[in-house]
Protein backbone atom coordinates (compact mmCIF):
# COMPACT_ATOMS: atom_id res chain seq x y z
CA UNK A 1 0.00 0.00 0.00
CA UNK A 2 0.98 3.26 -1.05
CA UNK A 3 1.73 5.59 2.35
CA UNK A 4 2.96 8.81 0.46
CA UNK A 5 2.54 10.08 -3.00
CA UNK A 6 5.11 12.97 -3.97
CA UNK A 7 3.80 14.51 -7.23
CA UNK A 8 5.70 17.03 -9.24
CA UNK A 9 7.32 18.30 -6.57
CA UNK A 10 9.61 21.06 -7.39
CA UNK A 11 12.30 22.83 -4.79
CA UNK A 12 13.67 26.50 -4.87
CA UNK A 13 16.19 27.76 -2.41
CA UNK A 14 15.85 31.27 -3.97
CA UNK A 15 16.29 31.38 -7.03
CA UNK A 16 18.37 28.34 -7.59
CA UNK A 17 15.92 24.84 -8.14
CA UNK A 18 17.02 21.78 -6.24
CA UNK A 19 14.13 19.48 -7.08
CA UNK A 20 12.62 18.83 -10.58
CA UNK A 21 9.24 17.23 -10.87
CA UNK A 22 9.96 14.58 -8.34
CA UNK A 23 7.35 11.72 -8.54
CA UNK A 24 7.71 9.12 -5.76
CA UNK A 25 5.39 6.63 -4.11
CA UNK A 26 7.04 5.27 -0.91
CA UNK A 27 4.67 2.05 0.79
CA UNK A 28 3.91 1.64 4.17
CA UNK A 29 5.73 -0.68 6.36
CA UNK A 30 8.49 -0.80 4.34
CA UNK A 31 12.06 0.90 4.04
CA UNK A 32 12.60 3.32 1.35
CA UNK A 33 16.34 3.90 1.00
CA UNK A 34 17.84 7.52 -0.82
CA UNK A 35 20.90 7.46 -2.33
CA UNK A 36 22.55 9.92 -4.73
CA UNK A 37 25.79 12.19 -4.58
CA UNK A 38 26.03 14.97 -2.11
CA UNK A 39 24.14 18.29 -3.40
CA UNK A 40 21.48 15.86 -4.92
CA UNK A 41 18.61 16.86 -3.30
CA UNK A 42 18.00 13.64 -1.43
CA UNK A 43 18.08 15.36 2.26
CA UNK A 44 15.69 18.03 0.66
CA UNK A 45 13.34 15.83 -0.60
CA UNK A 46 13.72 14.08 2.89
CA UNK A 47 12.87 17.33 4.42
CA UNK A 48 9.67 18.19 2.24
CA UNK A 49 8.06 14.82 4.01
CA UNK A 50 7.71 16.95 7.28
CA UNK A 51 7.39 20.46 5.92
CA UNK A 52 11.13 20.72 7.15
CA UNK A 53 12.40 23.27 4.53
CA UNK A 54 9.36 25.52 6.32
CA UNK A 55 12.05 26.70 8.46
CA UNK A 56 14.45 27.95 5.37
CA UNK A 57 12.95 31.16 4.96
CA UNK A 58 14.44 31.44 0.87
CA UNK A 59 13.09 27.71 0.96
CA UNK A 60 9.36 27.21 -1.25
CA UNK A 61 8.28 24.00 -2.13
CA UNK A 62 5.82 23.72 -5.28
CA UNK A 63 3.72 20.35 -6.04
CA UNK A 64 1.73 17.81 -3.83
CA UNK A 65 3.32 15.12 -1.45
CA UNK A 66 0.07 13.00 -0.30
CA UNK A 67 0.89 11.20 2.97
CA UNK A 68 -2.63 9.23 3.56
CA UNK A 69 -4.26 10.76 0.51
CA UNK A 70 -3.62 14.19 2.46
CA UNK A 71 -1.78 16.97 0.60
CA UNK A 72 0.74 18.10 3.43
CA UNK A 73 1.26 21.16 1.44
CA UNK A 74 -2.07 22.16 1.93
CA UNK A 75 -2.78 25.41 4.06
CA UNK A 76 -4.98 23.75 6.44
CA UNK A 77 -1.87 21.36 7.20
CA UNK A 78 -1.13 21.52 11.06
CA UNK A 79 2.73 21.51 11.12
CA UNK A 80 2.64 20.35 14.65
CA UNK A 81 0.30 17.14 13.88
CA UNK A 82 2.18 16.75 11.19
CA UNK A 83 5.39 16.16 12.93
CA UNK A 84 3.93 13.83 15.47
CA UNK A 85 2.91 11.76 12.63
CA UNK A 86 6.09 12.29 10.72
CA UNK A 87 9.31 11.85 13.31
CA UNK A 88 12.91 12.15 12.35
CA UNK A 89 16.16 11.19 13.22
CA UNK A 90 19.38 13.16 12.25
CA UNK A 91 23.07 12.57 10.66
CA UNK A 92 24.27 13.58 14.43
CA UNK A 93 22.61 12.25 17.54
CA UNK A 94 21.26 15.14 19.13
CA UNK A 95 19.52 14.79 22.89
CA UNK A 96 18.31 16.89 24.07
CA UNK A 97 20.34 17.89 27.38
CA UNK A 98 18.26 16.58 29.89
CA UNK A 99 18.18 13.22 31.01
CA UNK A 100 17.27 9.94 29.13
CA UNK A 101 13.90 9.82 30.38
CA UNK A 102 13.37 13.45 29.66
CA UNK A 103 14.58 13.11 26.57
CA UNK A 104 11.79 10.12 25.51
CA UNK A 105 8.54 11.95 27.72
CA UNK A 106 9.42 15.21 25.77
CA UNK A 107 7.67 14.77 23.14
CA UNK A 108 4.46 12.54 24.15
CA UNK A 109 4.12 15.08 27.11
CA UNK A 110 3.98 18.45 24.73
CA UNK A 111 1.28 16.37 22.64
CA UNK A 112 -0.96 15.40 25.51
CA UNK A 113 -0.58 11.55 25.42
CA UNK A 114 -0.24 10.44 29.16
CA UNK A 115 -2.61 11.02 31.81
CA UNK A 116 -0.69 10.06 34.89
CA UNK A 117 2.97 9.44 36.05
CA UNK A 118 2.71 5.36 35.04
CA UNK A 119 1.37 5.68 31.74
CA UNK A 120 4.62 8.18 31.07
CA UNK A 121 6.49 5.21 32.68
CA UNK A 122 5.26 3.01 30.54
CA UNK A 123 5.54 5.35 27.28
CA UNK A 124 9.58 5.69 27.83
CA UNK A 125 10.11 2.01 29.26
CA UNK A 126 8.32 0.73 25.51
CA UNK A 127 10.23 3.62 23.29
CA UNK A 128 13.06 2.53 25.14
CA UNK A 129 12.75 -0.87 24.39
CA UNK A 130 11.54 -0.96 21.04
CA UNK A 131 14.94 1.53 19.88
CA UNK A 132 16.65 -1.40 21.49
CA UNK A 133 18.44 0.75 24.40
CA UNK A 134 16.40 0.20 27.26
CA UNK A 135 18.46 -3.04 28.85
CA UNK A 136 21.53 -0.58 28.81
CA UNK A 137 19.60 2.58 30.07
CA UNK A 138 17.74 1.14 32.74
CA UNK A 139 19.45 2.03 35.34
CA UNK A 140 20.28 5.59 33.84
CA UNK A 141 16.85 6.83 33.02
CA UNK A 142 18.08 10.16 35.29
CA UNK A 143 21.01 10.61 33.90
CA UNK A 144 21.94 13.19 31.27
CA UNK A 145 21.21 11.98 27.69
CA UNK A 146 24.57 13.46 26.12
CA UNK A 147 26.42 10.91 28.33
CA UNK A 148 25.67 8.15 26.47
CA UNK A 149 28.05 6.96 23.91
CA UNK A 150 27.36 7.69 19.81
CA UNK A 151 25.34 4.83 19.20
CA UNK A 152 23.42 4.72 22.51
CA UNK A 153 22.31 8.74 21.53
CA UNK A 154 21.67 8.00 18.32
CA UNK A 155 19.19 4.87 19.37
CA UNK A 156 17.96 7.69 22.07
CA UNK A 157 16.90 10.20 19.43
CA UNK A 158 15.08 7.36 17.55
CA UNK A 159 13.21 6.24 20.92
CA UNK A 160 12.24 9.77 21.05
CA UNK A 161 11.07 9.49 17.47
CA UNK A 162 8.80 6.58 18.24
CA UNK A 163 7.92 7.84 21.68
CA UNK A 164 5.09 9.85 20.25
CA UNK A 165 3.40 7.15 17.65
CA UNK A 166 4.93 8.60 14.12
CA UNK A 167 3.24 7.00 11.39
CA UNK A 168 6.81 7.34 9.11
CA UNK A 169 10.44 7.91 10.19
CA UNK A 170 12.45 9.79 8.92
CA UNK A 171 16.50 8.97 8.83
CA UNK A 172 18.95 11.07 7.16
CA UNK A 173 22.20 9.69 7.61
CA UNK A 174 21.43 8.16 10.96
CA UNK A 175 25.06 5.87 11.20
CA UNK A 176 27.43 7.90 9.24
CA UNK A 177 28.73 9.05 12.79
CA UNK A 178 28.72 5.56 14.38
CA UNK A 179 31.04 2.64 14.48
CA UNK A 180 30.19 -0.28 12.65
CA UNK A 181 28.48 -2.25 15.61
CA UNK A 182 26.22 0.94 16.45
CA UNK A 183 25.17 1.06 12.53
CA UNK A 184 24.73 -2.88 13.06
CA UNK A 185 22.71 -2.29 16.01
CA UNK A 186 20.65 0.31 14.40
CA UNK A 187 20.27 -1.29 10.72
CA UNK A 188 18.36 -4.42 13.06
CA UNK A 189 16.27 -1.57 14.91
CA UNK A 190 14.94 -0.45 11.18
CA UNK A 191 14.41 -3.87 10.30
CA UNK A 192 11.98 -3.92 13.47
CA UNK A 193 10.33 -0.43 13.15
CA UNK A 194 9.40 -1.11 9.94
CA UNK A 195 6.82 -3.73 11.29
CA UNK A 196 4.84 -0.53 12.56
CA UNK A 197 6.45 2.55 11.07
CA UNK A 198 7.35 3.32 7.20
CA UNK A 199 10.49 4.48 6.97
CA UNK A 200 12.60 6.61 4.66
CA UNK A 201 16.47 6.75 4.87
CA UNK A 202 18.56 8.74 3.16
CA UNK A 203 22.24 7.28 2.99
CA UNK A 204 25.90 7.50 1.69
CA UNK A 205 26.44 3.76 2.38
CA UNK A 206 24.96 1.98 -0.54
CA UNK A 207 25.78 -1.22 1.67
CA UNK A 208 23.83 0.42 3.77
CA UNK A 209 20.86 0.96 1.32
CA UNK A 210 21.22 -2.71 0.02
CA UNK A 211 21.14 -4.02 3.34
CA UNK A 212 18.39 -2.07 4.87
CA UNK A 213 15.81 -1.04 2.48
CA UNK A 214 13.05 -2.54 0.17
CA UNK A 215 13.10 0.16 -1.89
CA UNK A 216 15.63 2.71 -3.38
CA UNK A 217 15.35 6.10 -5.11
CA UNK A 218 18.41 7.29 -6.53
CA UNK A 219 18.68 11.13 -7.10
CA UNK A 220 20.90 12.85 -9.49
CA UNK A 221 21.41 16.74 -9.63
CA UNK A 222 18.26 17.54 -7.97
CA UNK A 223 16.18 14.80 -10.64
CA UNK A 224 14.72 11.33 -9.07
CA UNK A 225 16.68 9.13 -11.98
CA UNK A 226 15.85 5.93 -11.11
CA UNK A 227 12.89 4.33 -8.79
CA UNK A 228 12.66 0.80 -7.93
CA UNK A 229 12.91 -2.39 -5.65
CA UNK A 230 16.50 -2.52 -3.76
CA UNK A 231 17.13 -5.56 -5.24
CA UNK A 232 16.52 -4.47 -9.02
CA UNK A 233 18.69 -1.28 -8.32
CA UNK A 234 21.72 -3.16 -6.60
CA UNK A 235 21.65 -6.40 -9.42
CA UNK A 236 20.19 -4.53 -12.75
CA UNK A 237 19.37 -0.81 -12.63
CA UNK A 238 17.59 0.83 -15.68
CA UNK A 239 19.48 3.74 -16.27
CA UNK A 240 23.26 4.22 -16.89
CA UNK A 241 23.59 7.27 -14.43
CA UNK A 242 21.79 4.99 -11.13
CA UNK A 243 24.92 1.79 -12.56
CA UNK A 244 27.89 4.24 -12.98
CA UNK A 245 26.98 5.90 -9.06
CA UNK A 246 26.01 2.39 -7.68
CA UNK A 247 29.46 0.61 -9.16
CA UNK A 248 31.93 3.93 -8.30
CA UNK A 249 32.26 4.92 -11.98
CA UNK A 250 31.00 8.10 -11.18
CA UNK A 251 33.43 11.64 -12.36
CA UNK B 1 33.32 -3.85 -20.82
CA UNK B 2 31.72 -0.73 -22.55
CA UNK B 3 31.38 1.03 -19.13
CA UNK B 4 33.20 4.23 -18.16
CA UNK B 5 35.97 3.57 -16.18
CA UNK B 6 35.99 3.27 -12.08
CA UNK B 7 37.07 6.25 -9.99
CA UNK B 8 39.29 3.50 -8.04
CA UNK B 9 41.38 2.52 -10.70
CA UNK B 10 42.77 -0.93 -8.59
CA UNK B 11 39.41 -1.96 -9.00
CA UNK B 12 38.66 -1.21 -12.71
CA UNK B 13 42.22 -3.45 -12.98
CA UNK B 14 40.89 -5.90 -10.89
CA UNK B 15 37.92 -6.47 -13.11
CA UNK B 16 39.65 -6.34 -16.74
CA UNK B 17 42.21 -8.81 -15.18
CA UNK B 18 39.52 -11.46 -14.15
CA UNK B 19 37.71 -10.81 -17.00
CA UNK B 20 41.32 -11.50 -19.48
CA UNK B 21 41.88 -14.71 -17.51
CA UNK B 22 38.50 -16.20 -18.23
CA UNK B 23 39.74 -15.24 -22.07
CA UNK B 24 42.75 -17.02 -21.23
CA UNK B 25 41.06 -20.01 -19.92
CA UNK B 26 38.63 -19.65 -22.40
CA UNK B 27 41.24 -20.07 -25.38
CA UNK B 28 43.05 -22.94 -23.62
CA UNK B 29 39.94 -25.06 -23.50
CA UNK B 30 39.41 -24.17 -27.08
CA UNK B 31 42.65 -25.17 -28.11
CA UNK B 32 42.43 -28.45 -25.69
CA UNK B 33 39.32 -29.23 -27.65
CA UNK B 34 41.12 -28.70 -31.13
CA UNK B 35 43.70 -30.56 -30.21
CA UNK B 36 41.98 -33.80 -28.47
CA UNK B 37 39.65 -34.04 -31.60
CA UNK B 38 43.09 -33.48 -34.07
CA UNK B 39 44.82 -36.38 -32.31
CA UNK B 40 41.32 -38.58 -32.29
CA UNK B 41 40.85 -38.41 -36.06
CA UNK B 42 44.39 -38.27 -36.81
CA UNK B 43 45.40 -40.93 -34.41
CA UNK B 44 47.99 -38.45 -33.32
CA UNK B 45 49.62 -39.97 -29.78
CA UNK B 46 51.92 -36.98 -29.29
CA UNK B 47 49.07 -34.12 -29.85
CA UNK B 48 46.87 -36.29 -27.42
CA UNK B 49 49.95 -36.30 -24.74
CA UNK B 50 49.73 -32.63 -25.00
CA UNK B 51 45.90 -32.26 -24.23
CA UNK B 52 46.67 -34.20 -21.07
CA UNK B 53 49.50 -32.08 -19.94
CA UNK B 54 47.57 -28.77 -20.59
CA UNK B 55 44.93 -29.50 -18.69
CA UNK B 56 46.52 -28.38 -15.38
CA UNK B 57 47.19 -25.10 -17.14
CA UNK B 58 43.29 -24.69 -17.03
CA UNK B 59 42.69 -26.19 -13.83
CA UNK B 60 45.19 -23.72 -12.46
CA UNK B 61 43.08 -20.93 -14.11
CA UNK B 62 40.04 -21.96 -12.10
CA UNK B 63 41.86 -21.98 -8.99
CA UNK B 64 42.82 -18.22 -9.78
CA UNK B 65 39.39 -17.23 -10.91
CA UNK B 66 37.90 -18.32 -8.16
CA UNK B 67 41.10 -16.45 -5.80
CA UNK B 68 40.00 -13.30 -7.49
CA UNK B 69 36.37 -13.44 -7.38
CA UNK B 70 36.06 -13.94 -3.41
CA UNK B 71 39.04 -11.33 -3.60
CA UNK B 72 36.56 -8.85 -5.51
CA UNK B 73 33.00 -10.16 -2.61
CA UNK B 74 35.17 -9.50 0.34
CA UNK B 75 37.17 -6.54 -0.78
CA UNK B 76 35.28 -4.84 -2.99
CA UNK B 77 31.74 -5.65 -2.49
CA UNK B 78 31.13 -5.41 -6.42
CA UNK B 79 27.41 -4.23 -7.41
CA UNK B 80 24.73 -4.24 -10.30
CA UNK B 81 27.03 -5.30 -13.51
CA UNK B 82 30.56 -5.80 -11.87
CA UNK B 83 28.38 -7.82 -9.30
CA UNK B 84 27.38 -9.93 -12.63
CA UNK B 85 30.78 -10.07 -14.04
CA UNK B 86 32.40 -11.36 -11.07
CA UNK B 87 29.68 -13.89 -10.42
CA UNK B 88 29.76 -14.78 -14.03
CA UNK B 89 33.30 -15.15 -14.17
CA UNK B 90 33.01 -17.77 -11.31
CA UNK B 91 30.49 -19.77 -13.01
CA UNK B 92 32.09 -19.89 -16.28
CA UNK B 93 35.63 -20.76 -15.20
CA UNK B 94 33.90 -24.27 -13.43
CA UNK B 95 31.97 -25.07 -16.82
CA UNK B 96 35.35 -24.45 -19.08
CA UNK B 97 37.14 -26.39 -16.17
CA UNK B 98 34.90 -29.30 -16.61
CA UNK B 99 35.47 -29.04 -20.83
CA UNK B 100 38.92 -29.25 -20.01
CA UNK B 101 38.45 -32.58 -17.89
CA UNK B 102 36.30 -33.90 -20.78
CA UNK B 103 38.64 -32.90 -23.20
CA UNK B 104 41.98 -34.99 -21.44
CA UNK B 105 39.79 -37.80 -20.93
CA UNK B 106 39.07 -37.93 -24.80
CA UNK B 107 42.99 -37.63 -25.56
CA UNK B 108 43.36 -40.15 -22.62
CA UNK B 109 41.12 -42.95 -24.53
CA UNK B 110 42.51 -41.83 -27.92
CA UNK B 111 45.95 -43.25 -26.54
CA UNK B 112 44.06 -46.54 -25.84
CA UNK B 113 42.76 -46.82 -29.35
CA UNK B 114 43.60 -48.91 -32.09
CA UNK B 115 45.13 -47.56 -35.28
CA UNK B 116 42.44 -48.15 -37.55
CA UNK B 117 39.14 -46.49 -37.31
CA UNK B 118 36.46 -46.94 -39.84
CA UNK B 119 36.07 -43.69 -42.11
CA UNK B 120 32.65 -43.38 -41.33
CA UNK B 121 32.91 -43.48 -38.08
CA UNK B 122 35.76 -40.97 -37.68
CA UNK B 123 33.60 -39.05 -40.19
CA UNK B 124 30.53 -38.72 -37.43
CA UNK B 125 33.02 -37.78 -34.81
CA UNK B 126 34.48 -35.11 -37.01
CA UNK B 127 30.83 -33.74 -37.85
CA UNK B 128 29.93 -33.84 -33.88
CA UNK B 129 32.71 -32.07 -33.05
CA UNK B 130 33.35 -29.63 -35.40
CA UNK B 131 29.64 -28.40 -34.39
CA UNK B 132 30.74 -28.26 -30.87
CA UNK B 133 33.73 -26.43 -31.51
CA UNK B 134 31.84 -23.94 -33.52
CA UNK B 135 29.65 -23.61 -30.41
CA UNK B 136 32.45 -22.90 -27.94
CA UNK B 137 34.05 -20.27 -30.15
CA UNK B 138 31.05 -18.52 -30.59
CA UNK B 139 30.18 -18.50 -26.82
CA UNK B 140 33.60 -17.18 -26.26
CA UNK B 141 33.14 -14.14 -28.74
CA UNK B 142 29.90 -13.83 -27.18
CA UNK B 143 31.87 -13.20 -23.61
CA UNK B 144 33.93 -10.91 -25.53
CA UNK B 145 31.83 -8.60 -27.42
CA UNK B 146 29.25 -9.32 -24.50
CA UNK B 147 26.38 -10.04 -27.02
CA UNK B 148 23.06 -11.70 -25.31
CA UNK B 149 22.19 -12.38 -29.15
CA UNK B 150 25.39 -14.41 -29.80
CA UNK B 151 24.26 -16.25 -26.90
CA UNK B 152 21.05 -17.01 -27.62
CA UNK B 153 22.09 -18.73 -30.71
CA UNK B 154 24.55 -21.01 -28.88
CA UNK B 155 21.90 -21.82 -26.91
CA UNK B 156 19.66 -22.72 -29.73
CA UNK B 157 22.64 -24.81 -31.23
CA UNK B 158 22.31 -27.01 -28.63
CA UNK B 159 19.93 -29.32 -30.10
CA UNK B 160 21.81 -29.54 -33.52
CA UNK B 161 24.61 -31.35 -31.39
CA UNK B 162 22.51 -33.44 -29.56
CA UNK B 163 21.32 -34.74 -33.17
CA UNK B 164 25.04 -34.96 -34.43
CA UNK B 165 25.79 -36.88 -30.96
CA UNK B 166 23.19 -39.57 -31.77
CA UNK B 167 23.91 -39.64 -35.46
CA UNK B 168 27.72 -40.81 -34.23
CA UNK B 169 26.34 -43.02 -31.00
CA UNK B 170 24.69 -45.43 -34.44
CA UNK B 171 27.88 -45.54 -35.95
CA UNK B 172 29.74 -46.52 -32.61
CA UNK B 173 27.13 -49.26 -32.38
CA UNK B 174 27.09 -50.49 -35.86
CA UNK B 175 31.12 -51.02 -35.51
CA UNK B 176 30.36 -52.27 -31.61
CA UNK B 177 27.92 -55.07 -33.80
CA UNK B 178 30.85 -55.90 -36.59
CA UNK B 179 33.30 -57.73 -34.64
CA UNK B 180 33.24 -58.37 -30.80
CA UNK B 181 37.22 -57.31 -31.25
CA UNK B 182 35.85 -53.93 -31.43
CA UNK B 183 34.39 -54.45 -27.83
CA UNK B 184 37.55 -52.34 -26.14
CA UNK B 185 37.52 -49.40 -28.95
CA UNK B 186 33.63 -48.98 -29.06
CA UNK B 187 33.36 -48.89 -25.57
CA UNK B 188 36.10 -45.38 -25.76
CA UNK B 189 34.43 -44.10 -28.72
CA UNK B 190 30.87 -44.28 -26.90
CA UNK B 191 32.34 -42.49 -24.22
CA UNK B 192 34.33 -40.33 -26.09
CA UNK B 193 30.96 -39.48 -27.86
CA UNK B 194 29.24 -38.80 -25.02
CA UNK B 195 32.14 -36.41 -24.21
CA UNK B 196 31.92 -34.20 -26.85
CA UNK B 197 28.21 -33.90 -26.50
CA UNK B 198 29.10 -32.79 -22.72
CA UNK B 199 31.20 -30.43 -24.01
CA UNK B 200 28.34 -28.56 -25.82
CA UNK B 201 26.29 -28.92 -22.53
CA UNK B 202 29.03 -27.00 -20.63
CA UNK B 203 28.88 -24.66 -23.40
CA UNK B 204 25.44 -24.06 -23.51
CA UNK B 205 25.57 -23.71 -19.52
CA UNK B 206 28.49 -20.81 -20.43
CA UNK B 207 26.25 -19.11 -22.93
CA UNK B 208 23.03 -18.85 -20.45
CA UNK B 209 25.61 -17.56 -18.05
CA UNK B 210 26.38 -14.74 -20.71
CA UNK B 211 23.17 -14.14 -21.25
CA UNK B 212 22.48 -13.05 -17.44
CA UNK B 213 25.96 -11.32 -17.67
CA UNK B 214 24.44 -8.48 -20.09
CA UNK B 215 20.65 -8.73 -19.68
CA UNK B 216 20.60 -9.27 -15.96
CA UNK B 217 17.74 -11.80 -16.05
CA UNK B 218 17.85 -15.19 -16.79
CA UNK B 219 17.33 -16.93 -20.03
CA UNK B 220 13.38 -18.23 -19.93
CA UNK B 221 12.32 -21.26 -21.24
CA UNK B 222 13.38 -25.33 -22.02
CA UNK B 223 16.58 -25.63 -23.56
CA UNK B 224 15.95 -26.54 -27.10
CA UNK B 225 16.29 -30.88 -27.36
CA UNK B 226 17.13 -32.61 -30.19
CA UNK B 227 16.23 -36.20 -30.39
CA UNK B 228 16.58 -38.34 -27.58
CA UNK B 229 19.85 -40.08 -27.17
CA UNK B 230 20.45 -43.76 -28.02
CA UNK B 231 22.41 -44.23 -25.22
CA UNK B 232 21.05 -42.26 -22.24
CA UNK B 233 22.69 -40.09 -19.99
CA UNK B 234 22.54 -36.73 -17.99
CA UNK B 235 21.24 -33.87 -19.33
Amino acid sequence: MIKIKAKNVDVFYGKKQALYNIGLDIEENQVTALIGPSGCGKSTFLRCLNRMNDVIDICSVKGEILINDFNINDKSCDVVRLREKIGMVFQKPNPFPKTVYENISYGPTIHGMAQSKQEMDEIVETSLKKAALWEEVKDRLHEPGTGLSGGQQQRLCIARAISVRPEVILMDEPCSALDPIATAQIEELIDELKKEHTIIIVTHSMAQAARVSQNTGFFHLGHLIEHGSTDKIFKNPDNTKTQDYITGRFG
Amino acid sequence: MGEAPHTVKSYEEELKNLNANIIKMGSACEDSLGKAIQAITTRNSDIAETVIRDDEKIDKFETLVEQQVVNLIALRQPMAIDLRETVTALKMSSDLERIGDLAKNISKRTLLLNENLPKNLVDALNRVSTSVQKQLKSTLDAYLERSASMAVNVWESDEQIDDLTNLCMQEVIKYLKEDEKNLDDGTHLLFVTKNIERIGDHTTNVAEQIYYLVKGEYLEGERPKGTEPIVTGEK
